[in-house]
């Protein structure tokens, strides 16, 4: 799947149910000698185009000209992100094939990735049957209720396809801006002011940086963690009245659920597509350091 | 068989099927509960494509207010008086609203909400007892959602810049901060 996913060329229309929003765009995956993008054209307001190169992701607003290049930490995909070795997801999850379906009238196996603990989600993926494309990917909790869904209303796989040059001087020029995140240099999780004192089963450290975020007048420490499928993140800054107004409270957004308390005069949240269970137990376990709190 | 039953769930979402016809497709569809999903998705598309708005209401949904209905005590209850028979109706009628409005604030599935502007005012805050009792998306009401006040802006940018800096998919849901990175990219390292 994971092969199929970034050496072929297809095209189609894709549903995105995030965060309690429906979200329907063109979907394009353009690969050729190794070097592949991914674009996608939103049908519905706010207009926007978004690719990504790499780890590079490009969205431009149609309305406004507005440009945004955002350098993430690390490549991905907008359907499915897939680890590089499933075999190191057997002792946190079950792969199991429960049957065949047909999704975008093309036919698929029913594969669902079943956690063994519930320290995360589990998820459901049609998988097409010539070319093992994910035509659907549902995101469930712990009740079988659907979290998540991305689904192909219609896949077609190609030759070819172009890779868009996204033209940042030309669009800059026609009266919009262009908003630069840059890529942030990753250091050693040694160098945080915090240690993660108890992770669930799976999860590892994978990438850490400090990074100026709205009003923090420190940079914020963050911490990506990940089992592989899922991922955490955590973050540390100096606590404000409102942060303090923060801690100790969970918010969920869709699938992603946060939670927040103070230590030592931080503010540290925890928060990623997991369960709040898991979010909390992190963050619970986190301790300063060079403190004995 | 396959298409002309697509084709006639299309039909029956555009309203262009007869009496008969939508009848019997509806006959199918209680034998074929696959027919419901797929009409689901239907609707889903068709409303994103025709108005940007979509709520979705479970399939068991007409069943579920059906049986409410059914229990309600107004219709045990004897009716001489019309006048009285009136009000029993209309307090029927208000119960059976009631009914709808909390069965569907406490729908299982995860909520699919209204098109709104792309804020971190959809961040909805939870007590910890009650968010660990249950799972996230038990908890969370699917229609009416009451919203932290304005007052939260600050809470809420701080929370938005950390989804943006988690996950990409504030650019799929339109939901991206960009503000904030206007400082980001001043203060960050390439």
């Amino acid at each position: 799947m994971k092969q199929a996913m970034s050496e072929l060329n297809y095209q189609g229309t894709v549903a995105f149910l995030k965060n309690g929003r429906l979200e329907t765009m063109k979907y394009f995956h353009a690969a050729e000698k190794g070097v592949q993008q991914e674009r996608l054209l939103s049908l519905n307001s706010p207009l926007r185009e978004i690719v990504r190169d790499a780890d590079k992701v490009s969205c431009l607003f149609k309305s406004t000209q507005q440009i945004v290049v955002d350098h993430r930490p690390f490549g991905g995909s907008f359907l499915v992100d897939m680890p590089e070795n499933l075999d190191e997801l057997s002792a946190t999850y079950d792969f199991i094939k429960v049957g065949e379906e047909e999704v975008a009238m093309l036919p698929a196996y029913v594969v669902v990735v079943q956690p063994r603990d519930d320290f995360r989600y589990g998820k459901r993926l049609w998988l097409e049957q010539q070319k093992f494309l994910p035509l659907k990917v549902e995101l469930y909790d712990g009740s079988g209720n659907t979290l998540e869904q991305v689904v192909f209303t219609e896949l077609q796989v190609k030759e070819a396809l172009p890779f868009v040059d996204v033209n940042l001087a030309q669009s800059a020029a026609a009266a919009g801006d262009v908003q630069h995140i840059h890529q942030l240099q990753p250091q050693s999780p040694d160098q945080a002011t915090f240690v993660v004192g108890s992770l669930p089963p799976g999860f590892r450290e994978i990438f850490f940086t400090r990074r100026s975020m709205h009003d923090s007048k420190q940079p914020v420490e963050h911490l990506v963690l990940s089992d592989g499928f899922a991922s955490v993140s955590i973050y540390l800054e100096k606590s404000s009245p409102s942060g303090a107004q923060a801690a100790d409270n969970f918010q969920t957004l869709g699938a992603v659920n946060f939670f927040s308390r103070t230590l030592g005069g931080s503010l540290i949240t925890v928060m990623g597509e997991v369960p709040a269970k898991t979010v909390r137990f992190i963050a619970e376990g986190i301790k300063l350091r060079h403190s004995n709190e | 068989m396959d298409e002309e039953l697509n084709q006639r769930i299309s039909q029956l979402i555009d309203n262009e099927l007869s009496h008969d016809e939508a009848l019997s497709l509806l006959h199918k569809m209680r034998k074929q509960p696959q027919l419901l999903d797929k009409m689901s998705r239907y609707e889903a598309i068709s409303h994103a494509v025709k108005a940007e708005v979509f709520l979705s209401a479970h399939t068991d949904f007409a069943e579920r207010v059906r049986q409410q209905i059914q229990h309600e005590p107004a219709y045990l209850l004897p009716q001489h008086n019309p006048l009285l028979r009136r009000n029993y109706k209309m307090f029927a009628l208000a119960a059976s609203i009631a009914a709808v409005a909390i069965m569907a604030s406490q729908a299982p599935h995860a909520p699919i909400e209204p098109f709104r502007a792309p804020d971190m005012a959809m961040v909805k805050p939870q007590t910890p007892a009650a968010t660990m009792t249950k799972p996230q998306a038990q908890e969370e009401p699917s229609v009416s959602v009451a919203f932290r006040p304005v007052q939260q802006d600050q809470f809420s940018t701080r929370f938005n810049d950390y989804l943006q800096a988690h996950t990409d998919s504030v650019y799929i849901n339109g939901q991206a901060n960009f503000q904030s990175y206007a400082r980001v990219a001043a203060y960050g390292r390439e």
